[in-house]
């Protein structure tokens, strides 16, 4: 971009005349309206070639003091005429002092910056803290650790099943996959489901094993939602809505 | 309890922080006053300081941080090799200053004294966490007052705002 390579110092009007100022050596209350501008105009030219769009930030200032020199230019009326009015060179002096003492000061900060930046610090230690990590766990006794097992003990004597498949050696009773299809024609009739109650009266470990692979399956594909509110509650899981097909 | 054991204790709180630690932490954890608590850190800094220690103890707003010397950052950089450091452009730098001094100010107050709009600015220094939102003026539009972090008093090695040093009259003959 042109404006970085031939404006990179000047940023904005009042930073270009306050160069403008100090290269011709004087105090800023002592700068000459009518030679600044020319030298402003100067600068503007050369810069029109580059970039339009940023000189017009420039031109402003431009007419700006344009607008003073021509009231040097032009003689005085004997008695001053309004002197509420804020004398424009005076306002642009006040503004240019303004802006020299932060020009001043960022001197400073970059001075600062360049020093401190040699400093480093540490972060901190990754402390593993015994009592938040129990914390995962608050509000489950052991007793409802015990409860939840004999809920699905109770459903059907597992120990009896099993022992029959032991000898039987049959093939895997349903697959991941034809219990997902299961599962699908579930939550087309209802609209949420707990767990549990994807089970008759007839499951084998196996089947609870595969059922909780098709929801993890159906989860990932964001077919259902589920909600556990403590650990080894019942899992309620709820249909997402379909948005096409 | 001798203050040896102590400063050691809260060299240890230091070390084991990392960020910056609030006096009123380390009163509250050694169960002393406060003002015992400040002696003992201003101590702890000479300390540090005279025993010519790799590492100091710097003090931003109040609150206290194990930090390297910056006269040994050219070995520590030679140690973890070339880094992309970001300095601030100039005109980061000028907005900058500008909060700094006049703080709280409004973004129009900021560019009429630049004579330039400076809302990139802004944002690559709220990005750097330099500065941050201080609140609204109660006038048109509620504007939003800018005011600078206590990042920035540590990135430029102030323990409070009023170490900025004056700018004087002199300065700008």
């Amino acid at each position: 971009m042109a404006y970085s390579v031939k404006l990179a110092n000047f940023e904005g009007p009042l930073d270009l005349l306050l160069h403008l100022v100090s290269k011709s050596r004087v105090k800023i209350e002592d700068i000459s309206i009518a030679e600044i501008t020319e030298q402003y105009l100067d600068y503007l030219e050369k810069m029109k070639k580059f970039d339009i769009e940023i000189a017009s930030e420039f031109l402003v200032m431009a007419a700006t003091l344009l607008y003073m020199k021509s009231q040097l230019l032009v003689p005085k009326p004997s008695e001053p005429v309004d002197t509420e009015e804020i004398d424009p060179q005076q306002e642009l002096i006040l503004k240019l002092t303004e802006y020299k003492k932060y020009k001043k000061a960022s001197e400073y900060l970059r001075q600062r910056e360049e020093t401190y930046s040699g400093i480093y610090y540490k972060l901190p230690e990754e402390i593993i803290n015994e009592e938040s990590s129990k914390t995962l766990f608050t509000g489950v006794t052991s007793q409802q650790l015990l409860k939840a097992l004999l809920k699905i003990l109770s459903k059907r004597p597992l120990v009896k099943k099993e022992k029959e498949i032991t000898h039987e050696l049959r093939k895997d009773s349903i697959s991941v996959y034809q219990r997902i299809k299961q599962l699908e024609a579930i939550f087309y009739e209802k609209e949420q489901c707990s767990f549990y109650e994807l089970f008759n009266d007839q499951y084998t470990k196996t089947d609870i094993v595969v059922t909780f692979l098709a929801l993890l399956e159906m989860l990932k594909n964001n077919d259902v939602e589920a909600y556990q509110q403590n650990p080894f509650d019942d899992i309620i899981i709820r249909r997402r809505k379909v948005s096409n097909g | 309890m001798d203050d040896r054991e102590t400063m050691g204790i809260i060299e240890s709180i230091l070390f084991v922080s990392g960020d910056p630690v609030s006096l009123k932490d380390i009163a509250k954890v050694l169960e002393i006053d406060v003002r015992i608590a400040r002696k003992l850190m201003e101590r702890m800094i000479d300390t540090f300081n005279f025993e010519r220690r790799g590492l100091q103890i710097i003090k931003v707003n109040d609150s206290y941080q194990l930090a390297t010397r910056p006269e040994f950052s050219e070995y520590i950089q030679k140690y973890i090799g070339p880094e992309q450091k970001q300095t601030l452009s100039q005109a980061a730098l000028e907005t900058l200053s500008i909060i700094a001094y006049r703080q709280p100010i409004t973004r129009g107050d900021i560019e009429s004294i630049r004579g330039v709009k400076c809302e990139y600015a802004l944002n690559i220094l709220s990005e750097r966490g330099l500065i941050k939102e201080v609140g609204r003026l109660e006038a048109p539009g509620r504007p939003i007052l800018y005011g600078t972090t206590d990042l920035f008093l540590k990135s430029f090695g102030l323990s409070s705002i009023k170490d900025l040093p004056p700018i004087t009259e002199e300065d700008l003959a």
